[in-house]
């Protein structure tokens, strides 16, 4: 397992893993104030179950109101605990504040939470809590690469970020049925060598995100673009150029770039 | 080489949408169980999966599918190597039940550490005990609260029953649940306080015998030892030993955390450390109860001779229970692959 070096300046920490096979991938890791959120949420529901279940306790012990304080205290004392630690053993590393918030507790290797990770993080609250509103816990979060309070640290475990995220889409920008930069093999050519492939997939990206920009955006957005293409990389010719939009410039490239139609074997 | 995002995306898509369903059947599973034609299908999906994120990885800058096929390839990961927990490794109530017979013996395997809270507590106690035989004065900051300070008044209290209500078995309910809840904070607290590599452990075990050796030398000192015995010992030989325990489990911690990274079982250890404390906090209960029902009350209504045998019947009990329950036979101690001694 490898850990990214520490990104102080931004949120957007992240652990990174290499499996056996070789694949690297990076988890985002989760910061303090969702983590905050999501316990406050875990405080609220814990408070009021107690609550709900004293009013029961209460009425059912009506007789012997001494030992309803018994079974109440002892109860509040046990659910405290265990509400998080149960949770997070048996549900997916998850307590309802952190489905709410899409937090999830896993193992630092990238693993599912183990029951015990869950009991052990969640018993060595009574050390993150002080000496008050988690102090030490917090600190221990701001000073750790992975984020992680003392319990996190003995339990090995991490609380990453898990935003539900839609899969591609089918739908793309409408490949073009004719590209007219196709009639300039030499210039395509000299466009495909040139480009980095950064280059090109802001290309793409500029084209896909067509309809989340603002119109002026995409206006001078378009034109840095094409300009930057047209200048450096490929001089097309200007009679070819006053039929073009700056985006149907970037269509076209972007078709060129990416398109399997070599100029040599084009369709036109 | 620039990846044709589109067409690339239009083969794949299917691969990806059918390892995300079989994720989603897998994590819907309480016990992850995977039979082998899932499993085989799993594994290939896998593979290919991580191959795509890696041409998407070093072929093109599209964030947001990356970002989506390493979630996919984090998901897939996490269900292909985690060993899953039995089934019933998590329903059987008998499981839960060996823990009365894992306790003592996980308190075996740790003895030492259980050693060095019982001399750091001595040390306190010692400290505590010569201060206010040679110091009288030292009482005042030694025992902070009122009713330790002065025994006879305390004792003449107690014996008359005053300050106590007299329906007492209610209060003695309310009153025991709120000792086992501190206690057991307490105790926990000395547990966790390992992540200081042991200082805060041996902090509070020392300060816990300091007022231990200060009371009982002052009692003593004044004539009221047999009374003090009395009364602190029926809940005290469970209450003292579980502390005792808790900053034996303090020490495993901070042993566990000065290793090396490589050389940590941490799975089994955060297992012991868990055994370990949630036997302690089994015999805290049992102190809270005694604590509360038992040892408040006094002669004439408990002689104080009963009240310290009791005590001593406890305390034998209990020594029998963690030195012979769950010994498989000299040698042949279970659990090998925990860190014990010398790791």
């Amino acid at each position: 397992m490898t850990v990214t070096p520490l990104t102080r300046a931004s949120t957007a920490s992240e652990l990174t893993i290499a499996t056996p096979e070789g694949v690297l991938f990076r988890l985002p890791l989760a910061g303090p104030a969702s983590r905050l959120y999501a316990m406050l949420v875990d405080a609220t529901i814990v408070l009021g179950t107690v609550n709900g279940l004293g009013l029961l306790v209460y009425w059912i012990f009506s007789k012997a109101p001494g030992f309803g304080v018994m079974v109440i205290t002892l109860a509040e004392f046990a659910i405290g605990f265990a509400y998080s630690a149960w949770l997070e053993g048996h549900w997916n590393g998850q307590t309802i504040g952190k489905r709410l918030f899409h937090l999830r507790v896993i193992d630092q290797d990238g693993l599912p939470l183990r029951i015990e990770q869950a009991w052990v993080r969640n018993l060595m609250r009574v050390f993150d809590v002080l000496p008050f509103a988690y102090l030490v816990g917090g600190l221990s979060m701001l000073t750790s690469p992975l984020m992680q309070r003392f319990g996190d640290r003995v339990a090995g475990t991490l609380v990453v970020r898990q935003t539900p995220l839609a899969g591609p889409g089918e739908e793309f920008w409408m490949r073009q049925k004719y590209n007219s930069f196709i009639d300039y093999p030499a210039i395509a050519m000299k466009l495909r060598r040139a480009a980095t492939p950064e280059l090109a997939s802001l290309i793409q990206d500029a084209l896909r995100r067509r309809n989340d920009l603002a119109a002026y955006a995409r206006r001078e957005i378009y034109r840095e673009l094409a300009a930057y293409l047209q200048s450096e990389l490929s001089p097309f010719p200007d009679e070819l150029l006053e039929r073009l939009s700056d985006e149907q410039y970037l269509i076209n490239a972007s078709g060129i770039l990416f398109g399997d139609t070599r100029p040599s074997r084009s369709r036109a | 080489m620039i990846l044709d995002l589109e067409r690339f995306q239009a083969q794949a898509r299917p691969r990806w949408r059918e390892l995300e369903s079989l994720l989603a059947a897998l994590e819907g599973r309480p016990d992850r169980r995977l039979n082998p034609a899932e499993a085989e299908q799993l594994q290939e999906l896998y593979v290919q999966t991580a191959a795509d994120l890696n041409r998407v990885t070093h072929g093109a800058l599209a964030h947001e599918l990356k970002q989506y096929l390493e979630r996919l390839v984090a998901r897939a990961y996490a269900e292909l190597y985690y060993v899953p927990p039995m089934r019933s490794e998590i329903w059987q109530p008998r499981r839960w039940l060996r823990i009365f017979t894992a306790f003592p013996g996980a308190f075996r395997r740790q003895a030492r550490y259980f050693a060095l809270a019982v001399l750091i507590t001595l040390l306190g106690c010692a400290f505590g005990g010569l201060a206010v035989r040679y110091d009288p004065v030292s009482v005042d900051v030694l025992l902070p609260a009122d009713y330790l300070r002065n025994p006879g008044l305390r004792v003449q209290e107690e014996e008359r029953g005053q300050g106590r209500h007299r329906n007492s078995a209610q209060t003695e309910a309310a009153f025991s649940a709120q000792l086992i809840r501190h206690n057991i904070q307490v105790a926990l607290l000395a547990a966790a306080l390992g992540v200081t590599f042991g200082i805060g452990t041996a902090l509070l075990l020392f300060e816990n015998g300091v007022l231990l050796g200060a009371v009982a030398v002052h009692y003593t000192r004044q004539g009221f030892g047999l009374f003090m015995t009395a009364w602190l010992l029926p809940h005290g030989v469970f209450e003292i030993p579980s502390i005792l325990i808790a900053g034996q489990a303090g020490f495993y911690l901070a042993r566990l955390l000065l290793r090396r990274r490589e050389d940590r079982n941490v799975r089994q250890a955060m297992r012991e450390w868990l055994v370990l404390v949630a036997g302690l906090a089994m015999m805290l209960v049992w102190a809270g109860f005694m604590e509360a029902f038992f040892s408040q009350h006094h002669a004439p209504v408990l002689p104080y001779g009963f009240k310290v045998a009791v005590a001593a019947a406890e305390l034998a009990l209990l020594t029998i229970y963690l030195l012979m329950i769950g010994r498989r036979g000299i040698g042949t101690e279970a659990y090998p692959g925990v860190p014990s001694e010398n790791g």
